[in-house]
């Protein structure tokens, strides 16, 4: 099959691992094979965190500027920061406010190249319900609300399910569900 | 067979117990620190007798290892590259003792560098210590290069290097995996005082027989696909091939494919020393130009004899530092291409006007910071408090980072905290200068490198302030335990050593224990170990600031949550932003005004000591 790119970011701290886990899972129990790259160590410490993850039969871990199929970002300026790793006609999900973003320099080079950019205020929604470290799982909800990739919105919520441990399990869904809603709305 | 999204270092574990790895050693750092817990792991899952341990420096896990070798058993060590130069003594001297048992050295490169001091090449170090060395291009071959290195250590005696870079070790892939057993051999250590503990007439004999070992293998080398293989049609003839290894040998292939470009051939040697004459000689009649990519150094570049049909580093091809992400090797080919007038993979600009566009949108620039409620930071505050004008030699772990707080003057390598602060000392006395000097080290890394310069500087009478900072664990590289404490990774306890042992031990009188989030008592203390060190009769001054890591220790680090906010007193000097630099506490945007970030802050409380207009109020 052909390789699908994931370019995920945000800041230390946000779960950016654990949001790659969700997607990763999700794509094995669909039987393809899947390849990453994550940070550690000293560049772990409170800067900027990216994971990459490609679905497919590729070889290599890192995704090349210009060949990511989506971009999800946890964090507006982070979203900003890796955006030339988006291909031409490449995706862009972003916890920001959907009125804000993006920037119009930065408005004029999606046009360009093609770029659809959808923004959400995912940490606004997951503090709201109680759960403000739970932003990576409403980012991967309103992702999951446009149907784009080979990763589909049920399984993606059925890795939520099964990944949340018990006393989790029913907040975790809560916020996929209305984080998935508020994506729905807008396409 | 199970199935698992596994870490590049869980590859090379389950590599490891696949081969009858039955000793395993190594000490923490960046990218190889997840290799000896996914050891655990799957050793504890399948009920193996596999002995682990962290040891405490990188020579004392090789020795360990090699001893095991000797008795017959298959052993490995790992480490991160830098870590091979602090066993570089053991690693040199044993290629030419040799082993029985497997031997296999895993030295993790970091091209970067992301996380370490240097971009070194670990290949470069094994052809120093003329040990074969294998070159990984995936997890998936990093597990299978493994198990084929130890094959190759037994059936020639010799001890094999394994080198993965940051995106093997880093790098997570869906892999495979069946029944893992023991392996029963049994330890039979056989005395030959001639072998094992040879006099220099027999180290030239030993020397010999490496050399003549170094052939065989070579010729092995020749024939060792898919670690080292070719994409030659026979008796056809290229104007440009591809001569490459490692993760770049992935990322071209990937390359090739996508662009629909096999017909340019690819030469990839995973396996590239002792070189395979043969096989490259092979390549280069076949094609008018090769072009060399390889990470991080010239390795291959410089063992491939024709130089004038080589376009590399040494052409100015490839940049002779830095990673080389798909990018950088997309524009590399590109260029390569058109000079050999041939048409190029893409007219893509690696992204150059997408980099510019984000360089223009003055994004905050996020260094890495001490985590909210780090004993460190509060650490670094006191001392620079109490002196301002020292020299601060400092050392490898999370408190590098001091140097955002302004006391951490120099960092050089493991152990240099204490050995340099000696050398501070000794270059200003030689000018009648007593020159102030708190040097810092942290627990993991005093007991890794800190004794023997603690030694020297009392038996040399050099007189400076060492602050260990103990947090009970060796954090920066993921939460390993420290020896301050009884866990070994295994879950098992062994013996805890006490600091304040050891540093009574090197000789230092004056040793004082403080918590450092008590600022007022370590301020106190610290001047009062100036003291000491400037009295003609006194000496090294050591303080033990003892406090549990934030993130190993959550509980204990935190035993009161004091909740705290900014009172309309602050007049926001940004004295608490610039010294402190806690990651919790930031500028409004809209206000200007100094904010408490409520899901960073982990409630630790010491901000509330150092505010100069004592703004900073518990709820």
């Amino acid at each position: 099959m052909k390789t699908t790119n994931y370019v995920l970011t945000g800041l230390g701290g946000q779960g950016i691992l654990f949001m790659t886990k969700i997607l990763a899972t999700t794509a094995l129990n669909k039987g393809y094979n899947i390849l990453g790259a994550e940070t550690h160590g000293m560049a772990q410490r409170g800067g900027s965190v990216v994971s990459h993850l490609r679905i497919g039969d590729a070889r290599s871990s890192l995704i090349r500027a210009g060949a990511a199929d989506f971009l999800l970002s946890m964090d507006e300026s982070e979203a900003y920061r890796y955006l030339p790793y988006l291909k031409k006609g490449g995706k862009l999900f972003a916890n920001a406010s959907s009125k804000l973003f993006p920037d119009k320099r930065v408005a004029a080079y999606f046009e360009k190249n093609e770029i659809k950019s959808m923004a959400m205020e995912a940490s606004g929604k997951a503090m709201e319900l109680g759960s403000p470290k739970s932003t990576n799982l409403a980012m991967v909800a309103f992702y999951a609300a446009f149907g784009y990739g080979p990763l589909k919105a049920d399984d993606l919520r059925a890795t939520v399910d099964n990944m949340s441990p018990g006393p989790f399990k029913e907040k975790n869904l809560r916020i996929f569900d209305l984080c998935y809603e508020t994506g729905r709305q807008m396409v | 067979m199970k199935q698992e999204f596994l870490l590049g270092n869980g590859a090379i574990a389950l590599g490891l117990l696949e081969a009858g790895c039955q000793i395993m050693t190594s000490y923490p750092g960046t990218p190889s620190s997840e290799i000896l817990p996914e050891v655990v792991r799957f050793s504890k899952a399948a009920s193996l007798n596999t002995s682990i341990e962290w040891s405490v420096n990188e020579k004392v896990a090789f020795d360990n290892a090699f001893a095991a070798a000797i008795s017959g058993k298959r052993a490995a060590c790992c480490m991160k590259m830098v870590g091979l130069n602090v066993a570089a003594d053991s690693f040199m001297s044993s290629a030419y003792i040799g082993n029985i048992g497997g031997l296999v050295i895993i030295s993790c490169d970091d091209p970067g560098p992301h996380s370490s001091q240097t971009e070194q090449d670990s290949r470069l170090m094994a052809r120093l210590a003329k040990v074969p060395v294998l070159d990984p291009g995936s997890p998936e071959e990093a597990r299978e290069m493994i198990k084929f290195a130890f094959d190759l250590s037994e059936e020639f005696q010799v001890p094999v290097l394994v080198r993965p870079a940051i995106r093997i070790c880093h790098a997570r892939q869906n892999i495979k995996y069946g029944v893992l057993e023991n392996n029963l051999t049994q330890a039979d250590f056989k005395r030959e005082p001639t072998r094992w503990a040879s006099t220099p007439k027999f180290r030239f004999v030993q020397h010999k027989a490496l050399n003549e070992k170094h052939l065989k293998i070579s010729e092995r080398f020749n024939s060792l696909s898919p670690f080292n293989m070719h994409t030659l049609e026979k008796g056809k003839s290229y104007p440009f091939g591809i001569v490459t290894a490692g993760v770049p040998s992935s990322v071209v292939q990937d390359m090739f494919e996508e662009y629909k470009r096999a017909e340019i051939p690819v030469l990839k040697l995973g396996a590239p020393y002792p070189f395979p004459e043969k096989l490259a000689d092979e390549f280069m009649d076949a094609c008018d130009k090769v072009l060399v990519i390889e990470e991080t150094d010239t390795v291959i570049e410089y063992m491939l004899r024709d130089k004038h049909k080589t376009l590399g580093r040494l052409t100015g091809h490839v940049p002779m530092e830095g990673e080389l992400v798909p990018e950088k090797i997309e524009g590399i080919l590109n260029k390569a291409l058109l000079d050999c007038k041939l048409s190029a993979l893409s007219d893509f600009d690696c992204g150059q006007q997408a980099f510019e566009l984000v360089g223009g949108l003055s994004l905050p620039i996020r260094k890495p910071t001490l985590c909210p409620g780090c004993p460190h930071r509060a650490s670094f505050y006191s001392i620079r408090k109490a002196l301002p004008k020292a020299i601060f030699p400092s050392d490898i772990g999370c408190y590098t980072l001091g140097s955002n707080l302004g006391v951490v003057d120099t960092v050089l390598d493991m152990g240099a905290g204490i050995t340099m602060a000696s050398g501070f000392w000794n270059a200003y006395i030689q000018d009648g200068v007593k020159k102030s000097i708190v040097a810092t080290m942290g627990d993991s890394t005093f007991f890794h490198s800190g004794t023997t310069g603690l030694i020297n500087a009392v038996y040399n009478n050099s007189r400076f302030i060492l602050v260990i900072l103990d947090n009970h664990i060796t954090a920066m590289t993921g939460m390993q335990p420290s020896i301050t404490q009884s866990d070994r990774v295994d879950g098992s306890k062994g013996n805890a050593i006490a600091l304040e042992t050891i540093v009574k031990g090197c000789g230092v009188d004056y040793i004082k224990v403080v918590d450092p989030f008590d600022t007022k008592n370590m301020i106190r203390t610290v001047k009062d170990a100036a003291q000491y060190v400037d009295d003609p009769d006194g000496g090294i001054a050591v303080i033990i600031s003892r406090h549990p890591c934030v993130i190993g220790f959550r509980d204990l680090a935190i035993p009161e949550k004091i909740k705290v906010y900014i009172s309309d007193e602050c007049n926001d000097c940004g004295f608490c932003l610039t010294r402190f630099e806690c990651p919790a506490l930031y500028r409004d945007k809209e206000t200007e005004k100094t904010r408490i970030n409520e899901v960073l802050c982990v409630e630790c409380g010491v901000c509330l000591q150092i505010c100069p207009q004592d703004a900073i109020k518990r709820v």
